[in-house]
């Protein structure tokens, strides 16, 4: 069969040719590169005739011509143009030579290719080279301070942990604020797997199971010109991620690539020691009576400078390894091409006991079954493994039960067993005994084929699927406090995210008219996608012994499943026009319908439109004498957004599993929406690009303003309907930026070059319309506020305006001017968002060694210290112990401090200037002075390499031998009191961003590799 | 040709989105569209049981603190705010605790509000009239317990009476007084006791004397004494009920005994782990709420606790709370209504109404079960006194001394919370910013 089908392709061919034989004389021949690699879609015109015709995916073209010798006009983009004097009709090879400087300028768009030069959206390509060696898991973190426009946080240092990543700020509330990612065609799933409640962060990093080294570049669509064509998906930016594959008639080369890191905290945490904190409670326990003295005489700690220490902190943190391997093989026949690379990552965390782990294989193949049609495939399969532990919120995470607990404390009993005290667990308890344990597997697949219609039309079809799941084991032993109880715990969660897309899409190229003064580039196409969720989860309690930890075995067992489905049906086209290379007009339209929204809206269209002017083709410009190249850019369309709503939220819906007294029992759980529709974003884009100085010194700028309306908000509503949200379209955010970027050859000379890299991004965040204000965040204290005419992720706290030097008292911005404090007098005192983010690259390269430089910095971000939130407490917080920053207190008149008299005062809480507000009170704690300034620059990778010299490396049979040492985070310049300031916490809900509570720094890391090609 | 060409054209587009539109359509499997809710006997059934899962749901934990950590029996020993705030008596609006009380009542009156509305309408021959009587009552006695709950906690707030099925049909609700509030209780009491079963041994469901022991408890709360002696000597009347000894016997499996009037069972798929927030970290839990020393000495005195001693364990700085034990299990029930309640309920009613002898003599029941001696207390101002402290010890981790203090204007003498203001909790934050209709309780 598979046999017969070429032959039939090839029949109906020779039919079609020979009935072109019988009018003229056809030219048959190839096009190829320099490395004989075949080209495809190089133009071909004959000289003085209006014939032209395009070459095949295997480089092979045919044009029919009146009779010989002719001359050939061959151009493609990136090449320089040729001309070829044909005299016999026997076929033959004709070579392209690389226009160095236009080569890199082919794009990735939107389900198509695109020339750079004459693109209207704002899309930037990041080459994989850039950011090679790098030990962070996913490659979302790795584009750190690489593009403008996107914002990339690590949410902790735990390997294989949460990432903030945003293109152009945040466009929603409750919808999702992440990009779509498409890996080779594929729709990737950025669903957290992890069930594990591990406080308020996000648990994992799904983009973490894709080996970074198999990625060849990364494109990032970022206006509403380029991502309209993702419609509903796009309206947050889409990361577009092509992964190596073979290239035709290229010989096998096997690349392999090793390195080893060992990391430590970029700073530790720091506690009072047990003589510190034993004073600041006598202090407290004395200065409480004087604030009422109805109470007993205080009961003091005796000799509190004699108490002893336990240093906790020191056993979590330690010297964590970084090992990977990696292997491939890349090369290609004259009719397929391929890629296989095979991959080992195992990062443990810098605080115990997290660890990462990670294999993953990728096999990458296309082949030619004949001139017109295509095949291929690219599969990535890979297995991680994770050793989490919860952070913020809980009491009985590792980190918490270490800083919180007393240090004079001891760690353990008289008896030798674990000592726990207040709410905490015993920190070495947990880093001995904690397990839980997530495998994940992930399957990221497709099948493609493409048939070459004319050399001109040409059908892709597209079979994908996205395979994660993830299978947790937790145990919790009767030696944690959590297993005390129940004498041991389990829990088994078996969770799949399944993401299947096919696709279908038609591309029409053509260039026409003399020069193909016009050319077109259109599509037009449709995708059908279904997004699967299932999970299924067994938990027991009761266990015979601490070595029995399966579920099966527990005493008393439980079990719950769930599943949920949505839909996404889609047809879109595309067409850009351009006129002598000089004008380009862009248009495209989606229709998208989607399974979750309310039958009378159902469908959304996402037009967008774009211009480009390429000024540098222009006389009037030429003759300026000053641009190499100077272009211009604008754009305006909509995209959409349906992400992160749940599949059913349009339905009025009564929740079944209600039960009571082993019965079943429904309640009502959400009201019906029939209205609910399509969050959308309107974006408008202006940019310029130009170069000068001999294209030594690249500037490109770009300003944007998105609009999102109709937000997909999960409204108040009264408590006294029985419901407290409820979804709507309402409400609209802003996003309004500059970007600039700066690509400068600052030396160039026969051995020693020096590139500077230098990017900013701005954005400004506003809340444009919102029913009413949303408070959320730090487990109900309600710190995050969304308020209309603000920015997401703002903070809301009471104002501390001074500790009044007389009586030590804080004093609070009375807004209210009520002479007391309430509720009402809490403000938004800061962001999370910063204002300014960047990176600066500096790259020296001297004969064979290379020295690369990368700063990344943010301006602007307030971070919310919830350590010091909750160990500046003034002795409210009976089991908890100090930080240094309490030492600072008040002590007497005439101190200025910022951290006010110790007391547990609780008279008068709601006067201001009162002593019960200190620490408690109406205040609670929810005081401006631990919200800190969380600006850095940071000295993110210093990397050194040895390129051995070409004469060596042939006589070693080696391609190339490379050896490096490098260093990540390893300066840090920040205000910042906590350990680190790139952290948040609270991560797993986007409106909460900008926590500092209980979590992992970052690591800073050194590193030694080598790569080896032959 | 062409005509035909046109048809095929229409036919294909048709099918096209019609299948689209049906492709498009999804469901989920564990939930109920809203308008097929309430149909037939098993739905019926099942909303009922909805309605007292969210009775569950604000009595397993977030009531009893209210009524406990708020006063003088308990303080608070762990890091969350949200209890430093309740113990400080400084309740911010959008206090965790209040709010998801809050929340989960008016759930819970929704829930009730639809079985009021939707069965009725019913027709199925699987549910008979009986059964519907059945139903019927136990949603105005879900709905008549959660509007005295909110109205002993916040004062008198806005009454819903029909199930929301959109927002704009729950517009223009304002708050009623306390007295509209306790007057729609005391309706719906009424409706209830009428409709209700009584068997001989149904304590976690209502039940006519479930009712009538609520209504007693309503009575004593707006100050009705005759009325209130009467309820609670119908309930005690009922042999059904008995108090129980050892006093710890209620508190401990097999639970629902004879002592208890109302309990929400809770099992191993529906659990209850209230505990956790009792009991220290060595134990497991996380020591959120702690006996006060002077509770301590007092349920200690063997003239005063007595066998009631037993609600607590460990001993110097880590004594704790054991009223809520099942710490390997989590199936402590929520103790609503306790026979031991009806008689200090009569106890008061009668010091009112002159009876002191009857007054004492109930006094004493409750204090002899516990192996106290008889009280000593003669006058009228002496028995009320005594009353108090007896509810205060007998009921220490129950829904009770903050209620009782507010209800008797002794938050003053006893905490020395002198503004008025704080002793009713504020609205939830967010239902002021969400509810015009809705206004503030003063001072917040």
């Amino acid at each position: 069969m598979n046999r017969l089908y070429p032959k039939g392709v090839y029949l109906l061919l020779l039919l079609l040719m020979s009935q072109m034989l019988v009018a003229q004389t056809t030219i048959t021949g190839t096009i190829l590169t320099d490395e004989q690699v075949p080209l495809e879609g190089v133009t071909i015109q004959v000289k003085g005739h209006a014939v032209q015709t395009l070459t095949n995916n295997r480089g092979g073209f045919s044009i029919t011509v009146p009779a010989l010798p002719v001359l050939l006009l061959v151009s493609h983009t990136g090449y320089l143009k040729e001309e070829f004097t044909i005299t016999t009709l026997t076929p033959a090879s004709y070579r392209l030579i690389r226009n160095e400087k236009n080569l890199d300028e082919v794009v990735i768009t939107g389900y198509s290719t695109q020339n750079k030069k004459l693109i209207a959206g704002s899309i930037q390509t990041i080459n994989s080279q850039t950011f090679r060696d790098v030990p962070a898991s996913g490659f979302n973190q790795l584009l750190q301070g690489k593009a403008t426009g996107v914002q990339v946080n690590a949410n902790s240092g735990v390997p294989g942990g949460g990432i903030t990543f945003r293109i152009r700020g945040n466009n929603s509330i409750n919808a999702s604020v992440d990009p779509l990612y498409i890996i080779d065609g594929v729709f990737i799933s950025n669903t957290d797997p992890i069930q594990t409640g591990l406080g308020q962060q996000q648990g994992s990093n799904p983009i973490a199971d894709i080996n970074p080294s198999d990625i060849e570049n990364i494109t990032i669509l970022k206006d509403a010109n380029a991502t309209a064509i993702y419609g509903s998906l796009g309206a947050n930016g889409v990361v577009i991620v092509t992964t190596k594959r073979g290239r035709l008639n290229s010989r096998a080369k096997v690349s392999l690539n090793g390195y080893h890191g060992w990391s430590r905290a970029t700073k530790k945490f720091r506690v009072a020691s047990g003589a510190e904190t034993a004073l600041l409670t006598n202090e407290s326990r004395i200065n409480t009576v004087k604030d009422n003295p109805a109470l007993p005489p205080p009961t003091l700690i005796a000799e509190p400078e004699s108490q002893p220490t336990y240093d906790r902190v020191s056993d979590l943190f330690r010297t964590a390894r970084t090992s990977n391997y990696e292997m491939s093989v890349q090369g290609g026949t004259d009719k397929s091409a391929y890629y296989a690379g095979l991959g080992y990552l195992k990062q443990e965390g810098i605080v115990r006991p997290s660890n990462f782990e990670r294999y993953s294989g990728r096999l990458n193949y296309d082949n030619y079954l004949n001139r017109q049609i295509k095949i291929g495939t690219s599969i990535n399969i890979s297995r991680t493994w994770r050793n989490v532990s919860s952070n913020d919120n809980n009491p009985q995470g590792v980190i918490n039960s270490a800083i919180f607990v007393r240090s004079y404390l001891p760690v353990f009993n008289t008896d030798g067993t674990y000592a726990r005290y207040g709410s905490f667990d015993n920190h070495l308890a947990l880093i001995n005994y904690l397990g839980n344990d997530a495998v994940g597997w992930r399957t990221i697949g497709n099948i493609y084929g493409e048939y070459a219609i004319l050399p001109e039309l040409k059908l892709r079809t597209s079979w994908s699927l996205d395979n994660a799941s993830e299978y947790e084991n937790n145990f919790i032993s009767s030696l944690l406090a959590a297993g005390v109880a129940s004498n041991g715990s389990a829990a088994s969660y078996e969770t799949k995210n399944l993401v299947l897309t096919n696709e279908q899409v038609l591309t029409f190229i053509k260039s026409f008219g003399e020069d193909g003064k016009h050319s077109i580039n259109a599509l037009v196409g449709n995708t059908i996608n279904t997004v699967l969720s299932q999970s299924t989860s067994a938990t027991g309690t009761g266990f015979a012994s601490n070595d029995l930890t399966a579920v099966s075995v527990a005493s008393v067992r439980s079990g719950s499943s769930a599943q949920s489905r949505s839909k996404l049906l889609s047809v879109f086209s595309k067409a850009s026009y351009t006129y002598n290379n000089r004008y380009t007009l862009d248009a495209s339209f989606r229709a998208d319908g989607s399974s979750k929204f309310g039958a009378n809206n159902r469908w959304g269209f996402f037009p967008s439109g774009g211009f480009t002017w390429r000024a540098d083709q222009e006389g009037f410009i030429q003759s300026l004498n000053l641009f190499n190249e100077l272009r211009f850019r604008a754009s305006v369309g909509l995209s959409g957004n349906q992400n992160g709503i749940g599949p059913y939220a349009a339905q009025g819906l009564w929740q079944s599993g209600n039960n009571y007294l082993d019965q079943p029992g429904i309640a009502p759980s959400q009201l019906a929406n029939p209205d609910l529709t399509w969050e959308t974003t309107r974006q408008t884009d202006f940019g310029t690009e130009f170069s000068i100085l001999n294209s030594r010194l690249f500037v490109a700028v770009d300003y944007y303003n998105k609009y999102t309306y109709d937000l997909l908000l999960n409204v108040p509503v009264p408590n006294r309907t029985g419901f407290a949200t409820y979804l709507q379209n309402y409400g609209a955010v802003s996003n309004k930026g500059f970007e600039l970027a700066i690509r400068s050859t600052n030396v160039k000379t026969r051995t020693f070059k020096w590139t500077t890299e230098f990017n900013i991004s701005q954005n400004t965040n506003r809340i444009e319309k919102l029913a009413s204000d949303i408070a959320l965040g730090a487990s109900g204290r309600n710190i995050s506020i969304l308020r209309q005419g603000y920015a997401v992720n703002s903070f809301q706290l009471y104002k501390q305006l001074y500790v009044d030097p007389q009586t030590g008292n804080a004093v609070y911005e009375d807004l209210t001017k009520e002479g007391n404090i309430t509720a009402a007098d809490r403000q938004i005192v800061g962001n999370a968002l910063p204002r300014y983010t960047g990176g600066f690259t500096n790259t020296f390269s001297y004969k064979g060694f290379d020295l690369n430089v990368f700063f990344y910095f943010q301006q602007g971000n307030k971070i919310m210290n919830m350590n010091d939130f909750f160990l500046v407490h003034g002795n409210t917080q009976a089991n908890i112990g100090f930080v240094p920053r309490q030492l600072e207190r008040w002590q007497k008149p005439g101190d200025i401090t910022d951290i006010p008299r110790v007391t547990t005062s609780s008279l008068t809480p709601e006067a201001n200037n009162s002593a019960a507000n200190n620490y408690g009170g109406n205040v609670a704690n929810l005081s401006s002075r631990y919200l800190e300034d969380g600006s850095f620059i940071r000295l993110r990778t210093l990397s050194l390499s040895y390129t051995l010299p070409a004469s060596i490396i042939s006589k070693l049979k080696f391609n190339n031998i490379r050896a490096y040492i490098q260093g990540t985070n390893l300066i840090t310049i920040t205000k910042y009191g906590g350990p680190d300031p790139e952290v948040s916490s609270q991560s797993g809900n986007q409106n909460t961003a900008g926590y500092d509570w209980a979590t992992v720094p970052q690591p800073k890391t050194i590193q030694v590799g080598v790569n080896l090609v032959f | 040709m062409q005509l035909r060409f046109n048809y095929i054209v229409l036919i294909g587009g048709l099918t096209f989105f019609t299948s689209c539109k049906k492709w498009l359509e999804e469901t989920p499997n564990n939930a109920l569209p809203a308008n097929k809710s309430i149909t037939d006997a098993a739905t019926a059934r099942a909303a009922i049981i909805g309605a007292y899962n969210s009775v569950q749901g604000y009595y397993s934990a977030s009531y009893p603190t209210l009524g406990t950590i708020t006063a003088d029996n308990v303080i608070f020993n762990g890091t969350l705010s949200e209890y430093l705030q309740l113990d400080q008596n400084a309740i911010p609006a959008d206090n965790v605790t209040t709010v998801a009380a809050y929340q989960n009542i008016y759930k819970a009156i929704n829930s009730a509000n639809s079985v009021i509305t939707y069965v009725p309408e019913v027709s199925d021959p699987l549910l008979p009239d009986a059964e519907k009587n059945k139903l019927l009552g136990e949603a105005y006695f879900i709905r008549a317990l959660g509007y005295f709950d909110l109205g002993r906690g916040w004062g008198g707030v806005q009454l819903q009476v029909q199930p929301t099925t959109s927002l704009s049909a729950a517009r223009g609700i304002k708050r009623s007084t306390l007295q509209q509030t306790y007057d729609q209780v005391l309706s719906d009491l009424v409706k209830a006791e009428e409709l209700l079963p009584e068997d001989g041994s149904t304590r976690n469901r209502a039940q006519k004397s479930t009712a009538r022991a609520l209504r007693a408890r309503l009575h004593l709360y707006r100050k009705e004494w005759a009325e209130a002696d009467k309820y609670a000597s119908l309930v005690i009347a009922n042999n059904k009920y008995a108090l129980v000894t050892p006093f710890k016997t209620f508190f401990t499996t097999p639970f629902g005994t004879t002592e208890s009037v109302f309990e929400l069972t809770f099992s191993a798929n529906d659990k209850n782990s209230y505990w956790n927030l009792w009991y220290p970290s060595s134990a497991g839990g996380q020591y959120t709420l702690k006996p006060s020393a002077s509770f301590v000495s007092k349920i200690n005195d063997a003239a005063i606790g007595g066998s009631r001693s037993s609600l607590i364990a460990g001993t110097g700085n880590n004594v704790y709370g054991v009223l809520y034990n099942t710490s390997a299990t989590s199936t402590d029930p929520s103790y609503i209504i306790r026979i031991a309640e009806l008689y200090l309920i009569r106890a008061e009613a009668r010091v009112w109404l002159e009876d002191l002898t009857g007054a004492l003599a109930d006094l004493n029941k409750i204090r002899n079960r516990a192996g106290v001696p008889n009280s000593t207390a003669a006058t009228k101002e002496e028995l009320i006194l005594a009353i108090e402290n007896e509810n205060s010890i007998e009921f220490s981790f129950e829904a009770h001394r903050w209620f009782d203090l507010v209800r008797t204007e002794r938050v003053d003498d006893i905490l020395g919370i002198t503004n008025k203001n704080y002793w009713v909790f504020p609205l939830p934050y967010s239902d002021i910013l969400s509810d015009p209709d809705a206004k503030q309780n003063d001072g917040y």
